[in-house]
């Protein structure tokens, strides 16, 4: 329906676009709240922001900011106190917001899958693992293939996740934490999803199986070219394996962009303030600015700009007014009447 | 020792305990105010304690013991009757036959004669507001007379039930090993006794009366199912870290068991408690109703009363010999339950309905 | 799953020691001499005095009259009935024994079958009128005081309304030229029972086991439980007993729909929290992700997870119904084995009132090794040691 997708519109085969050859996904305006007894929580507050294909973003900020709303709300996997009051979510030509109920249910994995948050409950306990990823390609592959032909299919990914084939008979409690986060990988590409969300995909494991994971979820998505967002509070696991960044504040995106222009050049308060806090290994020494008070009451949210409370560049204006989202250089957006005044990373080591 | 600050400092320790204390309570008493059933427990179980209070005052002002009292009150109704002879009786509430004229005490009955016949049960009248028993005794001084029964039985079965299985819970939580072992193990044994069968057995062997059948049930519980799930609890409030701040501080074991677990372990106590009573009060009606126990009355009591002489089939026809009892059991029994579901919600924030 | 088994079995025989153990001391610990207790009794003969007293060793130390009451009641020597002399406890014991199972074995699979679904149902509806309505009635027929509840029952549907017999087990007048006792059609009833259970169970586990296609096990399944249907329905429908069966069949329904009612009524408050926990679980979230419809979220991923607490349950669930089972049978006069304890009790028939609560005991500890079992069935990470 917008204009960059009509050129893409007639491609035959999905995921071997050239990258950046159109968006596969645009939010456009997106609000959402949360009905509670208190009042309603502005969980996300007019967001926008697009993906091409082939492409990768990562959304980051405090819990409790807004990313895992957008996610929810791209799969329409809201809780029923949710409602999404304004805004659209373009995937692949489509607005999946006028989907009905059962047309949304077809699309889910094989336009948009899912690496989930908590990847040890994410399993059923009673079935085995095998079983689970075919309820999957039994559901959503056209015609339904036989036990053989999506057995081999389960197999070929759990190589590609690195496991052995042998462990899709192995039910959940079988499987180390580590084991079931590869596994949800492979269910997630069992149907070659247009798109993946991997929400926190990583923090129930330790490390070096995080590294591991990461690599592998990197590795997949360059060799099968499609879309991933990323969602995570550590800023750090994501700017290594995204092309572009988005930094979300209480339910706002306040600034989005390239990966490397974002990570060198912060010009949002709060993402500056986000990256000189987060200790770099290999990097010079930072000195450490914590952040300041608390995240805001999204039930009566601050007016103006939502971070001017916990701002130390903020002025009358920002208190009153909020400010755009603003182009400062090219695919480099902020949302800050002072960016100007933020200065530079002492050391831009990204 | 006489100092006056440090008497100074106990009180205002003591206050500021009573303080924090009925803060507390306030602030459980609003959530637990917001559940209808759980205001609807309190109110049943305040009517049956109105109830048991009323009894004794009633029999000591204006209820003459001689035909109030709730087992040895006698007050048939006197019907007179006019005497046909056998087999030609039409109408039973006007007429007598000659055999039942003499079982009535009439040694020579003479036809067309009239006798006084006392009649029980009676219907609810002036005198006997709920009626009378097949021994012509009142219903409503019964019903009261039981309330106190079931409230001294609920009452014993809960508080040894709970003193004992809060001390085991903590206990097997805090030790661990092989204490923990055997009180676990003890603890299924008894979950799998079949309860009511067993006192069916003790209750024809022994002389079972309240306090004994209080007590029965409340070890058997205490060691059984309440031990295993207080001791869930009491796991939970071992790992937290105020524990290890008295250890540290030179607490022995048993300081920390008391005055660290187990007052974390009592809330949920009190709200096993309630279920306790419940159950209590359902083996008491049911053990009474097959006529095994040795307590002067009690709803199970009226209804096997009922029952045995003869009255099962009468339903509706003479309610008040079966549904008084029957539901002041039932209600007794749900007004606990529901304020236990109540406080559920209160112990457990995650049942609250959002 | 063998070990499992093993573990369990000689765990349940330990503990039936106990409970016997517990039972020698609640007679011992009468204050005299048990057989003093019939002295003054006319109607025992001199004989079954001296039989009780060599049964239970009353002149040998305690600790071997302990062993000597053990071994008895393993090799079934319970004695012989002071009241219906000179009839052996194991004799009254063994007729009664088929009747309870009946009782328990149809209210149990009844009540956790419709109790079942109704949890389930209301559960996924939540908030609804229909969910308001069954919990209000559940937790009504929960709290109820049960023996009071079965007069009612028997009062409307058997006096007022006509419905049923009025308790008892069959009607004398159809039996008379009747070719077979009631014990021989009543335990062929039951062996049927055993087998279509045995059947049902036989047909989820191979289906499960051979066919891997979701939509063609249900399929499967569904023909084979209608197998199982039809070939009883044929074998009642021509065994010259069927008169006689659906005699004791209609004598049977108004004490076990009163049985089942209140199970049930407990069975369906359970699986409804058990059912609401497991929907806030992550692996649903996870199948409606992967675009799972939402009625076979509800059966496949929710309703078969939230079976796993209500079949725990159970185990508390087998004091509840033997206790009601007893009820039941004493309002009911259904000559079962808590008929039979009962009526002892009451006659001071001591050997039958101690080798009722024997069999008692030993069913609660079968029906617990059962429930273990479907548990372990249930529940891959018992099934499977990772």
């Amino acid at each position: 329906m917008t204009t960059d997708l009509s050129t893409v519109a007639g491609e035959p085969e999905k995921g071997e676009q050239a990258r950046g050859a159109g968006p596969i996904l645009e939010v456009e305006h997106l609000i959402m709240n949360y009905r509670t007894k208190d009042g309603y929580v502005s969980a996300v507050q007019d967001v926008s922001f697009t993906i091409g294909r082939g492409e990768s973003l990562g959304l980051v900020g405090e819990s409790g900011c807004g990313k895992t709303s957008i996610a929810m709300s791209l799969m329409r996997l809201l809780p029923e106190n949710a409602e999404i009051q304004a805004g659209k979510i373009v995937l692949d030509g489509d607005n999946l917001l006028e989907l009905s109920d059962e047309q949304m249910r077809r699309r889910r994995w094989t336009d948009v899958a899912m690496v989930f948050q908590g990847a040890m409950n994410s399993w059923n306990p009673v079935y085995r693992i095998g079983d689970q990823i075919r309820e999957a390609i039994d559901l959503h592959w056209e015609p339904k293939p036989t036990v053989a032909v999506a057995n081999a299919r389960i197999a070929e990914l759990f190589e590609l996740v690195g496991l052995d084939p042998a462990m899709m008979d192995r039910y959940p409690h079988e499987f180390s934490g580590g084991m079931k986060q590869r596994a949800v990988i492979a269910m997630a590409l069992s149907c070659d999803p247009k798109l993946i969300i991997a929400d926190e995909p990583t923090t129930a494991l330790d490390v070096i199986v995080q590294e591991q994971v990461l690599e592998e979820l990197r590795s997949i998505q360059h060799d099968f070219g499609m879309s991933i967002i990323y969602i995570s509070h550590d800023i750090a696991v994501i700017a290594e394996i995204t092309d572009h960044l988005g930094v979300m504040y209480a339910g706002k995106l306040v600034e989005h962009g390239l990966t490397k222009d974002v990570f060198a050049r912060p010009r949002h308060p709060y993402a500056w303030l986000l990256l000189s806090s987060t200790p770099s290994v290999t990097g010079p020494r930072l000195k450490l600015s914590p952040l300041e008070g608390e995240p805001p009451d999204l039930v009566s949210p601050p007016t103006g700009c939502r971070f001017h409370p916990r701002c130390p560049f903020a002025t009358a204006q920002c208190a009153a007014e909020e400010p755009p989202m603003e182009e400062i250089e090219p695919g480099h957006l902020v949302a800050c009447w002072n960016y100007e005044q933020v200065p530079e990373m002492k050391a831009a080591s990204a | 020792m006489l100092d006056p600050d440090v008497l100074l400092a106990d009180e205002a320790r003591w206050r500021i305990r009573l303080r924090l204390w009925s803060r507390s309570f306030r602030k459980n008493w609003e959530i637990f105010s917001r559940n209808k059933l759980g205001v609807t427990g309190v109110v049943l179980v305040a009517f049956f304690g109105f109830l048991a209070i009323l009894h004794p005052i009633l029999l000591a002002t204006v209820w003459d013991p001689d035909i109030y009292d709730p087992v040895r009150g006698n007050d048939p109704v006197i019907i007179e009757k006019i005497i046909v002879p056998d087999g030609e009786v039409t109408d039973p509430v006007t007429q007598i036959s000659f055999t039942e004229a003499m079982i009535y005490g009439t040694l020579f009955p003479k036809e067309g004669e009239v006798v006084a016949v006392g009649q029980a049960p009676a219907p609810p009248n002036g005198a006997h507001l709920l009626g009378t028993d097949p021994f012509a005794r009142d219903i409503l001084s019964q019903l009261m007379k039981s309330a106190q029964a079931a409230f001294t039985l609920g009452v014993i079965a809960a508080i040894s039930a709970v003193a004992i299985a809060t001390t085991v819970g903590s206990v097997a939580a805090f030790y661990g090993g092989w204490v923990d072992s055997w009180l676990m193990r003890q603890a299924d044994l008894i979950l799998l006794l079949p309860l009511l069968p067993l006192l069916i057995v003790i209750g024809s062997l022994y002389t079972v009366g309240l306090w004994q059948l209080g007590l029965l049930i409340g070890i058997l519980s205490g060691l059984g199912a309440t031990a295993i799930i207080l001791k869930s609890q009491a796991l939970a409030v071992k790992v937290k870290p105020f524990n290890d701040a008295a250890r540290v501080a030179g607490g022995s074991n048993w300081h920390i068991i008391t005055r660290h677990i187990m007052p974390n372990v009592l809330p949920l106590s009190f709200l096993y408690m309630m279920f306790e009573v419940v159950g209590a009060i359902f083996l008491e009606a049911t053990l009474s109703f097959f006529g095994l126990l040795s307590i002067p009355m009690s709803w199970g009591i009226m209804i096997n009363t009922a029952h045995t002489q003869g009255y099962t089939l009468f339903g509706l026809a003479a309610w008040w010999l079966l549904f008084p009892a029957g539901l002041s059991v039932t209600l007794f029994g749900a007004g606990f339950f529901l304020i236990g579901r109540a406080m559920d919600e209160v112990v457990n924030p995650r049942l609250r309905t959002r | 799953m063998a070990r499992y088994l093993t573990i369990r079995l000689l765990q349940m025989f330990v503990l039936f020691l106990v409970f016997l153990t517990i039972l020698f001391f609640l007679i011992n610990a009468q204050p005299g001499d048990i057989s003093a207790q019939f002295v003054g009794n006319p109607d025992i003969p001199p004989e079954a005095k001296q039989i009780l007293r060599e049964r239970l060793g009353l002149d040998r130390p305690l600790f071997a009259q302990y062993l000597f009451y053990i071994k008895n009641v393993l090799t079934l020597n319970l004695g012989v009935s002071f009241d219906h002399y000179p009839r052996t406890v194991a004799d009254i014991l063994l007729t009664a024994l088929p009747r309870t199972l009946y009782l328990f074995l149809s209210a149990t699979i009844l009540s956790y079958i419709v109790g079942f679904q109704t949890g389930k149902m209301v559960a996924w509806r939540r908030g609804s009128l229909a969910e308001k309505g069954t919990m209000v009635t559940s937790i009504i027929l929960y709290t109820v005081f049960y023996p009071w509840f079965a007069i009612l029952m028997l009062w409307f549907f058997g006096s007022q309304l006509n419905w049923f017999p009025l308790g008892k087990f069959l009607t004398p007048a159809q039996w008379f030229d009747a070719p077979y006792t009631a014990n021989m059609v009543f335990n062929t009833m039951l062996l049927t029972m055993f087998i279509a259970l045995a059947g049902v169970g036989l047909v989820i586990w191979g289906t499960n086991r051979f066919i891997a296609e979701p939509v063609q096990r249900t399929r499967a399944r569904r023909m084979l439980f209608a197998l199982i249907a039809v070939s009883m329905l044929a074998f009642w429908l021509i065994s010259p007993m069927s008169r006689f069966a659906a005699d004791i069949a209609y004598h049977t329904v108004l004490p076990v729909t009163t049985l089942t009612l209140v199970f049930y009524a407990a069975i369906t408050l359970l699986t409804r929290s058990s059912m609401l926990e497991t929907l806030r679980e992550d692996y649903i979230f996870t199948a409606r992700a992967k675009g799972v419809p939402e009625k076979v979220i509800r059966d496949r991923h929710a309703a078969r997870n939230a079976m796993l607490p209500v079949t725990t349950s159970f185990v508390l669930a087998i004091a509840f119904v033997i206790g009601g089972g007893i009820v039941t049978e004493s309002i009911f006069s259904w000559p079962g084995l808590g008929l039979t304890l009962l009526n002892a009790v009451r006659v001071e028939d001591l050997p039958v009132a101690m080798g009722a609560l024997a069999f008692i005991g030993l069913l609660a500890l079968f029906a617990h090794l059962v429930a273990d079992i479907l548990y372990a069935f249930l529940d891959p990470r018992i099934r499977v040691q990772g």
